[in-house]
């Protein structure tokens, strides 16, 4: 489940070699908002583990 | 005096000072580890400046420049994996490390893979990260020559110095204090390096970059965009000056904190050394700064054009972030000849490995061999071969001290070997194979050997 996960998030970040073709910050912007998702989601989740 | 001197010294006698006041380990687990007792926000800071070396400032700025957003899609590609990996691994390797009385990364490895393994990874750790340590020590002395006009071997013996001392004299606990400070130097010195190129910069024309905008375009292929991030992705498990700071936090609450506050130092950071390249990029099309051709001349000529003030910090700031890396490396490498080649009881072993280590790291970084960069590049792929013996500790019941050593020499072998031949079997990238090499090499072993357990 969890490398389902990972999976899912690499799968997020290649996206822009596929998808994108925009003459503007279009492509950062999208890979410093998934990473900054993915920061956010890493927080909640390992509240599961630090106060079990 | 030159006022980047002043600067230095100032920075030396700071750094001692906490040294000093951070000394007084007299066990493996005080000197190596911090006592387990390292605060969330000191460890997640000192992962931050032992990960981000002088590359960020230098490298990744001209490679932003040279190649455009691919090379932020390559960093914060890493970031994530980090992120996954640490939200995952880090917990259970902490608790092992609590609960067997863990030092080096090594030692985990010879908890599953035996003493043999354990020897012979602390022997790649150190045959890949000296080449490696020795780059910071030459960007150290390039910085200290260009700012401060001093000679690049003595350049090399003040790097060489600060490195030894601190890690020499306050151990983890020295190196984590500095590392901190250093770490909110290195972020205040990006965030005004930004603010002041954005002043200069017209956004109005970013469809200028073109290319540089969107990827692949001629630099970031795919094949590159794979061979660069599979290392890198793993990072957080491979390299065991990272690896060991998942001992240090305090309790599971700090762990968590290093972790997320590390993330946000590393997008804070990536973002703001990423954004430089492009805006430089940005200016040098409309004009406003010189064309670059070598990518690591990015900053250096940015430093000439900034006020005295910026310049300096700045170039204090590089100066830090390879201090940082290579003292962390030095320490860890310390702990691997301590505990898993020596396997003394005390420190005096570890701490004349620290003097020792970095003798050898400065007489290589003033051979100004040719290939060195070569060799530092190389260390992430010659690290993969320790990831199947890891991911198989958590995910894999069998293997034992058979699979150990040959996964580690199958991996060792190949990435060197596929290096020096310069060769790419089918078109596809020597970190790869060398990746998809040492699972199969593990697994297949592995299979045949039961488990055993050394400890």
């Amino acid at each position: 489940m969890r490398w389902l996960e990972c999976l899912l998030v690499v799968l997020l970040m290649l996206v822009p070699f596929f998808a994108f073709r925009s003459e503007d910050l279009a492509t950062y912007v999208y890979w410093v908002v998934v990473t900054a998702v993915f920061l956010v989601y890493t927080a909640l989740d390992t509240k599961r583990w630090a106060y079990e | 005096m030159n006022s980047f001197i002043a600067l230095i010294v100032f920075y030396a006698f700071l750094g001692t000072a906490i040294a000093i006041y951070a000394r007084g380990a007299r066990s493996q687990e005080e000197y190596f580890v911090g006592g387990r007792r390292i605060s969330g926000i000191v460890s997640a800071l000192t992962y931050a400046s032992t990960t981000y070396s002088a590359f960020m400032m230098v490298g990744l700025v001209g490679l932003s420049y040279a190649s455009g957003v691919g090379a932020a899609g390559f960093e914060l590609m890493y970031l994530v994996g980090t992120l996954f990996l640490l939200s995952y691994y880090a917990p259970k390797v902490w608790k092992m490390g609590k609960e067997g009385g863990l030092v080096s990364p090594a030692e985990l490895i010879g908890s599953r893979y035996g003493d043999i393994t354990a020897k012979l990874s602390a022997i790649i750790a150190l045959i890949a990260l000296i080449p490696y340590t020795s780059i910071q020590l030459i960007g150290v002395a390039l910085i200290l020559e260009k700012n401060a006009n001093l000679d690049f071997s003595i350049g090399v013996l003040i790097a060489a110095v600060l490195i030894a001392l601190w890690a020499f004299i306050g151990g983890l606990r020295g190196v984590a204090w500095t590392d901190a400070i250093q770490g909110f130097l290195m972020l205040s010195a990006a965030i005004l390096a930004v603010v002041w190129v954005s002043f200069k910069v017209d956004f109005s024309t970013i469809s200028k970059l073109d290319g540089l905008l969107y990827v692949p375009n001629k630099i970031w292929t795919p094949k590159l965009f794979a061979a660069l991030t599979i290392p890198w992705f793993f990072f957080a498990l491979t390299n065991p000056q990272v690896f060991q700071r998942l001992f240090i936090p305090k309790d599971k609450t700090a762990l968590r904190k290093m972790i997320i506050y590390f993330g946000l130092f590393g997008l804070i950071y990536t973002v703001l050394v990423t954004l430089l390249g492009l805006e430089l990029k940005l200016m040098t099309l409309n004009g406003d700064f010189p064309s670059i051709s070598y990518r690591d001349d990015v900053t250096p000529t940015l430093l000439t054009i900034m006020p005295p003030w910026l310049s300096l910090l700045i170039a204090l700031s590089i100066l830090a972030a390879a201090i940082t890396t290579a003292n962390s490396i030095i320490l860890t490498l310390s702990s691997m000849i301590s505990r898993d080649v020596v396997r003394e009881r005390g420190i005096l072993v570890g701490k004349l490995a620290v003097v020792v280590l970095t003798v050898f790291v400065a007489l290589f970084a003033l051979q100004k061999i040719s290939y060195i960069v070569e060799l530092a590049v190389l260390s992430s792929t010659i690290l993969l071969c320790f990831l199947p013996l890891i991911i198989g500790i958590f995910h894999f019941e069998r293997g034992g001290r058979i699979t150990g050593v040959s996964t580690l020499l199958v991996g060792f072998i190949a990435a060197i070997a596929l290096s020096y031949l310069k060769l790419s079997p089918l078109g596809i990238p020597a970190s790869v194979v060398t990746f998809f090499l040492t699972f199969a090499t593990f697994f297949v072993v592995a299979s045949f050997e039961d488990r055993k357990v050394f400890n």
